[in-house]
């Protein structure tokens, strides 16, 4: 496993003095309207924008900006497969994998893939998994690489997005499209597409009922191939965060489809077959 | 010229029969991929809906396949080759592919030598016969007439005439050297 040997860190105990000195104003309100002018306990997500064929070099690749969050995806493959085993005779192999970059996040991170990375590209594996065809590819191999340029909330529900972009992009069968959304329980409200202070801040009310969502969701055939959560919430306040994040999901899926037909119309524009 | 996404529905089964790149789900048939939708009339009762992209269709080789490629490496018992196309569409990532000793031609299978078969750096035709078991790569055979050896090289680096199904002569050295040759179709071959 590569380590860094040239940067000294601190002792693993020892935390950054900037954690301690924390402003009142860092508590974020948990009434009242939200940072960015956007609603409470209504699922209003960020506009996105996404293009696809941004990375000449790659089979399929999508960009995705929603909010300040902007995060890139590429895919190539089908390939060969280096490594051969049992499963490999019949259908095909999906292998994801998602960084951060070291300028992301407000705090700056490292080049080589943490814990929090390895986590979410085993989210995001899971997520996409169920939605290809990937018995029409054996013995081959898909990678799927997602890039994150800064992290502003929720990015592995964005990241699932983009991903699946690039992959109807890149000409890989799929079933369905995966979508992603993630919203963010704080006491008796909610708010769906957290930016990053949303996430990480927490309020100053009591801690019960508070936790994050976020789903990955098959528009067409009505399923749900990830979820994942964390905190503490009620039986109740799930299922409703589900069907509140599948309301996001259906919200996001024309501006897919638009940025989807837009590329495959740029790729061939004329089509003079009857 | 109607486009459509992933997971469209496209219509019931009862109307199209589907073809490529669409599936069927319950009755109805959904697109898998993002391109344009086609809809032929074969001939047969019901059209054929399947879906296209413009860009290279992704093919992989498959059994039965004819396919060219370049031999690698030889050895006593096989040669190892790289496929580079299959049909007429190339590929992007190559795929490794083995031709055994008895696959390369149709009679007298013990007494193939594939030195006297192919060499590296020849260009091959041949057809896919198995996508070959977890140790192994694609199994390839060229015992059939239109198979075999279609361009090579000989060791002066001129590139070779064939003769006859087993050998072809430099032009430069008139020297003649031993492959198994494909018999290629008279309008195939440019002037």
């Amino acid at each position: 496993m590569p380590t860094d040997t040239k940067r000294v860190r601190g002792p693993e105990v020892s935390q950054s003095p900037s954690l301690f000195s924390c402003d009142p104003a860092a508590v974020l309100p948990s009434k009242g309207p939200r940072a960015d002018g956007r609603r409470r306990d209504q699922v209003d997500v960020r506009p996105v924008f996404v293009r696809c064929g941004l990375v000449s070099q790659a089979k399929g690749s999508a960009y995705l900006e929603a909010g300040n969050t902007k995060l890139m995806c590429c895919v190539y493959g089908p390939r060969e497969t280096d490594r051969k085993d049992e499963t490999d005779m019949k259908c095909g192999r999906l292998t994801t994998d998602m960084r951060f970059a070291p300028f992301s996040c407000p705090e700056r991170g490292s080049w080589i893939q943490g814990s929090q990375d390895k986590d979410f590209s085993l989210m995001l594996h899971e997520s996409l998994q169920p939605a290809i065809c990937l018995h029409k590819y054996p013995r081959s191999q898909i990678e799927v690489s997602v890039m994150v340029l800064e992290n502003s909330g929720s990015v592995l529900a964005h990241a699932v997005t983009c991903a699946s972009l690039a992959l109807a992009d890149a000409g890989i069968e799929m079933y369905d499209l995966v979508l992603g959304c993630s919203m963010r329980q704080d006491g008796t409200s909610y708010v769906v597409d957290p930016s990053y202070m949303e996430e990480n801040g927490c309020s100053s009310v009591s801690c019960e009922n508070q936790g994050g969502l976020t789903v990955a969701f098959l528009p067409s055939l009505n399923q749900i191939s990830g979820l994942q959560s964390d905190g503490d919430m009620t039986e109740e306040t799930l299922t409703a965060g589900v069907r509140t994040c599948i309301e996001g999901c259906y919200k996001l899926y024309p501006v897919i489809q638009r940025a989807l037909t837009k590329a495959v119309r740029k790729a061939a524009p004329s089509q003079s077959e009857s | 010229m109607k486009l459509c996404v992933p997971g469209d529905k496209l219509c019931s089964s009862e109307d199209c029969i589907p073809g490529t790149g669409v599936y069927l789900r319950h009755g109805y048939i959904y697109s898998s991929l993002a391109g344009y939708v086609l809809r032929k009339n074969e001939g047969e009762e019901l059209p054929v809906i399947s879906v296209v992209r413009e860009t290279e269709t992704q093919l992989l080789p498959d059994v039965g396949a004819i396919v060219t490629c370049k031999v690698t490496s030889i050895n006593p018992r096989f040669a190892k080759v790289h496929i580079l196309y299959v049909g007429s569409t190339p590929l992007k990532d190559r795929f490794r592919g083995t031709i055994r000793k008895e696959d390369v031609r149709a009679t007298e299978k013990d007494k193939v030598e594939t030195y006297k078969s192919f060499r590296p750096g020849d260009i091959v035709l041949a057809k896919v016969i198995s996508l070959g078991d977890v140790q192994s790569n694609y199994l390839l055979t060229t015992a059939e007439n239109e198979l075999g050896v279609v361009v090579a090289h000989s060791e002066a680096g001129a590139q070779m005439v064939p003769i006859s199904w087993c050998e072809m002569q430099c032009p430069l050295t008139h020297s003649k050297e031993f492959r198994k040759v494909a018999r290629v179709q008279p309008e195939y071959l440019q002037a």
